[in-house]
């Protein structure tokens, strides 16, 4: 909600605070602020500030308008408010709408009247800025004065050109296949019911209804879709000279599935999804009245119609005052909380009746009666009324204290416990935990809106992605160091038949060993697991659990399998799985270029050390200069001593390399270039380079 | 310095050490949530919270409407759902069993096949319902787990990701309690120097409802959302909100791992990419061998 200062200074006698301090009030005392914009003219001199606040659902009554938020303001800095001039316009034309209301359970409330008007200019300069500083562009001066209404009080409104309105106006039920030609919207974002180009564009949509929707009709059909989108038909244009004004309350529900259903939200059905309270649809059409004759003074306005057959109530909250302190955990004085609410328009009748909320309060207690203002529709329960004060008195106020430990220890989750031990067990083995992606491109269980063709299905295994990770992360080895990419992951799977949380073990053996593959890595750790949990292996090792690609091999288990031959325990607690600190490690960023892979092996004499030999190699390619200032040492992304064996007296030490960039591509020169360094620095001493 | 020699300062010692000894078997490391989970968890169970969890593919009674999130209502839009896609049949798919037993006696009312519709839950909340279904106060829990958003994915987005839910029931709870435990929490995470601050939010299933920023290294950063549990939630699992109040908040992991270890990419914690992975190998801590 877009929120301009200029427009808001106007309900104030003295300057409001500056749109920084509003951020920084708003931020603490109501909601987000998620921009503050500063708004030029065409010579770039700052003329207004507009503030985007985050009016969620709960304040979206009362706050999607500049009204609400003065009345935010109000609450928050008590500055005195601007007398508002009275707004009733003169009736100096006869003859009234003729409007019914069918579908009473869907419109509450409809005020309509006629306005007759000599020409339909551009609204004012002061309408116009003040519409365009929030990003709403100016049409013409009666769809402006709808729109300005709309952003200053939240009642959305409607002007139809009453000399091609036929007979009478009802609000009703569409009737099935029955289709509107819809007015187009000029702007970028969505406007208010009336916002369209002035002239007639080609292709105009049209809608087929369905007995779901509402709509506002004459007697030869709909005019518009009630609270969502005006109908062509009676659009106002160029050469309207008689007006109806609309200005109606529609149940939220309706317009919201109906806006959903034909991707037609507007700023109007926005609002009325919201809800507002019918009581505002009066001042809607008396502010649009007073507007509209600003704007065009020689406007002649017709007798007010209001068809309201079911009045709203006012709501009445009992509160006991304490409990607004029971609930914050601070002592609010009763005087300043009283203060809070009596600003946001609630009457307080202190009548010393039974609480009827809170148990806990004692019986004498006395109670707070308040009636609260018919647009404060999100306040309905004391709790509501604490959140009220606490967040105007300062939740910075709100000390925190330590819960009362409890006397009994915590209960286990097997499956959880489980899990972990199994984790525990599986990361001393050497493998590494990975968490894939659940949403993938087959499976039983479909989203029904898939963010990517791929990711359509809930996944029903784990093995197939296990399978992608062990290949990818084989790939890489040499410079991650694996001789082995041994990988696990414990998560849920989904079909036809439920949901089930899995283990599954990946491996592939990738420095060759005789006799070792992936298969028999898999075998070994599960012969560990077994015995750690102290289950049969044959819980893990089915036929059908173990999948082979390649030199991947990957197993899957269902946990449940494994929890019912396992025995938690007696003295479980969660302590026994050594639960503690992160890794202190910091990430270091993954090159996107290609590694390359060199082995050096060289015979030196028995007595020396493997440090030693590493220190002359990165003495070798420390003389070495690459590109961007930097030497050879910096291209090594990792090295390990992978063989080492003594033979007549001298050591024969293997050194594998990895080079990588992180800016570019490494070519085979440039490493042949380092490795002849690295030669020439192992012969100083006299070594033999194998 | 640059990046490598950063890593090279960092591995050197560690290699030199490991490899010249000659192999002992290289551990495998945690995955980043886990072992945030696993710094988290014991600042609860000192205070008695017990872990649960719950389906992830989970029926709209669960994660929404038991919840306080009405039908056709705009809070619904506060969170992008991924529902489970509906056949012609509906005993092809999954339903829960409510609806199962719906269908076997013949009942044919379209609203309640709708109200039994399934999502990818879309926080771990819906544990707070399943709990308290089968559980009387008092009641202290923590939930970690993957939940579904479907969003747009970025840096800072991604589709699945995972939360941590604690609920906690017992009489003349207050919001002092509920920054008391936040502010345990943090401190164990991120180290006694951190604060903690709520901003006024809303969050249909709590109320008042708070966002809760932490101060870490001079700044404030938002973690999650937190209250106290709405009345219309405690209704819904048949606990009287006259006699027990409780408090409830919710964070996304994947943000903590992001702080804690310095990740830049949310996308990259599910790639299954162990050049990540591996980078956060833990000591020597575990009993387990």
């Amino acid at each position: 909600m877009k929120i301009s200062h200029n427009w808001l200074q106007k309900y104030f006698t003295k300057p409001i605070p500056s749109p920084e301090r509003l951020d920084e009030l708003f931020t603490f005392h109501a909601f987000e602020v998620e921009g503050v914009e500063k708004v030029n003219d065409e010579n770039g001199q700052v003329i207004d500030t507009v503030l985007d606040l985050k009016v969620l659902p709960d304040r979206a009554h009362h706050d999607l308008c500049h009204r609400g938020i003065a009345g935010e303001v109000f609450s928050m800095t008590e500055m005195a408010y601007a007398e508002i001039a009275p707004v009733d316009v003169t009736v100096s034309t006869e003859g009234k709408p003729s409007i019914t209301i069918e579908a009473d359970n869907f419109c509450r409330r409809y005020v309509g009247r006629y306005v007759e008007i000599e020409k339909i200019g551009d609204a004012t300069p002061e309408i116009q800025d003040a519409l365009n500083a929030i990003g709403q562009r100016s049409i013409n001066a009666i769809v402006d004065a709808t729109n300005y209404v709309m952003f200053d009080i939240g009642q959305p409104l409607h002007a139809f050109d009453a000399d091609k309105v036929k007979g009478s106006i009802v609000v009703r039920q569409a009737r099935k296949g029955e289709k509107i030609v819809l007015l187009e919207s000029s702007a970028s974002r969505p406007q208010g019911e009336n916002g369209q180009e002035t002239l007639p564009q080609a292709g105009a949509r049209e809608i087929e209804l369905s007995i779901s929707d509402h709509v506002i009709a004459d007697d030869e059909g709909p005019l518009a879709i009630a609270g969502v989108k005006g109908g062509k038909r009676a659009a106002i244009t160029a050469d309207t000279r008689r007006l109806i004004l609309e200005s109606a309350n529609f149940e939220p529900t309706t317009v919201r599935r109906t806006s959903t259903k034909y991707d037609l939200r507007s700023e109007s059905s926005k609002r009325y999804e919201n809800e507002i309270t019918p009581e505002l649809a009066m001042s809607g059409m008396t502010e649009l009245s007073a507007l509209i004759l600003r704007e065009i003074p020689t406007a002649k306005f017709g007798p007010i119609v209001d068809v309201y057959p079911k009045k709203a109530v006012q709501t009445v909250i009992e509160i006991d005052p304490r409990y607004i302190s029971k609930r914050l955990g601070i002592e609010v004085p009763l005087e300043m909380a009283k203060g809070i609410l009596e600003n946001m328009g609630i009457t307080i009748i202190v009548n010393g009746r039974y609480p009827i909320h809170d148990k806990s309060v004692e019986d004498n207690s006395s109670v707070w009666q308040l009636t609260i203002p018919f647009s404060r529709l999100d306040l309905t329960i004391p709790d509501d009324i604490v959140e009220e004060v606490g967040r105007i008195y300062g939740y910075e106020n709100v000390k925190g204290v330590s819960l009362a430990r409890p006397v009994e220890g915590v209960a286990i989750l097997p499956s959880y416990y489980l899990s972990e031990k199994m984790k525990n067990v599986l990361i001393a083995q050497g493998y590494s935990e990975v968490s894939l992606y659940s949403l993938v491109a087959h499976g039983e269980v479909e989203t029904a809106k898939p963010l990517a063709r791929d990711k359509a299905f809930a996944r029903a295994n784990l093995t197939d992605g296990m399978i992608t990770c062990v290949q990818k992360n084989v790939l890489n080895a040499d410079l991650i160091g694996l001789e082995a990419v041994k990988v696990f992951e414990i998560g849920r799977v989904f079909d036809n038949t439920g949901e089930y949380l899995k283990l599954c073990l990946g491996a592939a053996q990738v420095k060759k060993v005789k006799g070792v593959n992936g298969k028999k890595l898999l075998g070994d750790v599960v012969g560990i697991l077994g015995t750690a949990l102290g289950v049969d292996d044959s819980v893990f090792s089915t036929p059908e659990s173990l999948v082979e690609k390649g030199s991947v091999s990957v197993m899957e288990i269902d946990l449940n399998e494994i929890l019912k031959s396992y025995k938690l325990p007696k003295d479980a607690t969660y302590g026994d799985l050594g639960f503690g600190p992160t890794s202190p490690n910091i990430y270091q960023k993954l090159s996107p270029y290609p590694f390359i892979v060199r082995d050096v092996a060289v015979f030196v004499p028995a007595s020396t050390s493997a440090d030693h030999v590493w220190n002359v190699i990165l003495d070798g390619m420390k003389g070495v200069d690459v590109s961007g200032g930097m030497n050879a040492a910096d291209l090594l992304a990792r090295h390990s001593l992978f063989d080492t064996f003594e033979k007549d007296g001298k050591v024969s030490y293997a050194f594998r390399m990895v080079f990588q960039s992180m800016e570019r591509t490494l070519t085979d020169d440039e490493v042949n270039k380092i490795m002849t360094a690295i030669y020439a620095a192992l012969k100083g001493p006299g070594w033999e380079v194998r | 310095m640059s990046i490598y020699s950063v890593y090279i300062c960092m591995t050197t010692t560690d290699f030199i050490a490991k490899v010249i000894v000659m192999k002992p078997e290289q551990k495998g490391s945690l995955h980043p949530i886990t072992q945030i989970v696993r710094a988290i968890y014991p600042v609860f169970q000192e205070l008695g919270f017990a872990i649960a969890d719950g389906p992830e593919l989970e029926d709209e009674f669960h994660n929404f409407d038991a919840l306080n999130v009405p039908k056709d209502h705009p809070a619904r839009d506060m969170q992008d759902t991924f529902w489970i896609k509906s056949n012609a049949d509906p005993r092809s798919e999954i339903q829960n069993p409510k609806q199962i037993q719906n269908l076997n006696s013949n009942s044919d009312n379209a609203d309640i096949k709708k109200s039994e519709r399934m999502v990818l839950r879309t926080h771990t909340s819906s544990v707070q319902i399943r709990y308290m279904e089968n559980n009387k106060p008092p009641i202290r829990i923590v939930v970690p787990g993957k939940v579904y958003r479907n969003e747009a994915t970025d840096a800072t987005h991604e589709a699945q990701f995972y939360q941590l839910e604690a609920l906690y029931v017992d009489k003349n709870v207050t919001l002092a309690h509920l920054k008391g435990v936040l502010g345990a929490l943090f401190q164990g995470v991120f180290g006694d120097d951190v604060n903690i601050r709520f901003r006024p939010s809303f969050f249909p299933f709590v109320e008042p409802g708070v966002e809760v920023d932490m101060q870490w290294k001079g700044r404030w950063l938002e973690m999650g959302g937190a209250g106290l549990v709405h009345p219309n939630v405690f209704r819904s699992v048949g606990i009287d909100p006259n006699e027990y109040q409780g408090f409830a908040f919710g964070f996304g992991l994947d943000r903590i791992a992001m702080l804690k270890f310095g990740i830049d990419d949310v996308r990259h914690l599910y790639t299954g990419d162990l050049r990540l992975v591996n980078q956060f190998r833990q000591g020597d801590t575990s009993s387990e061998k």
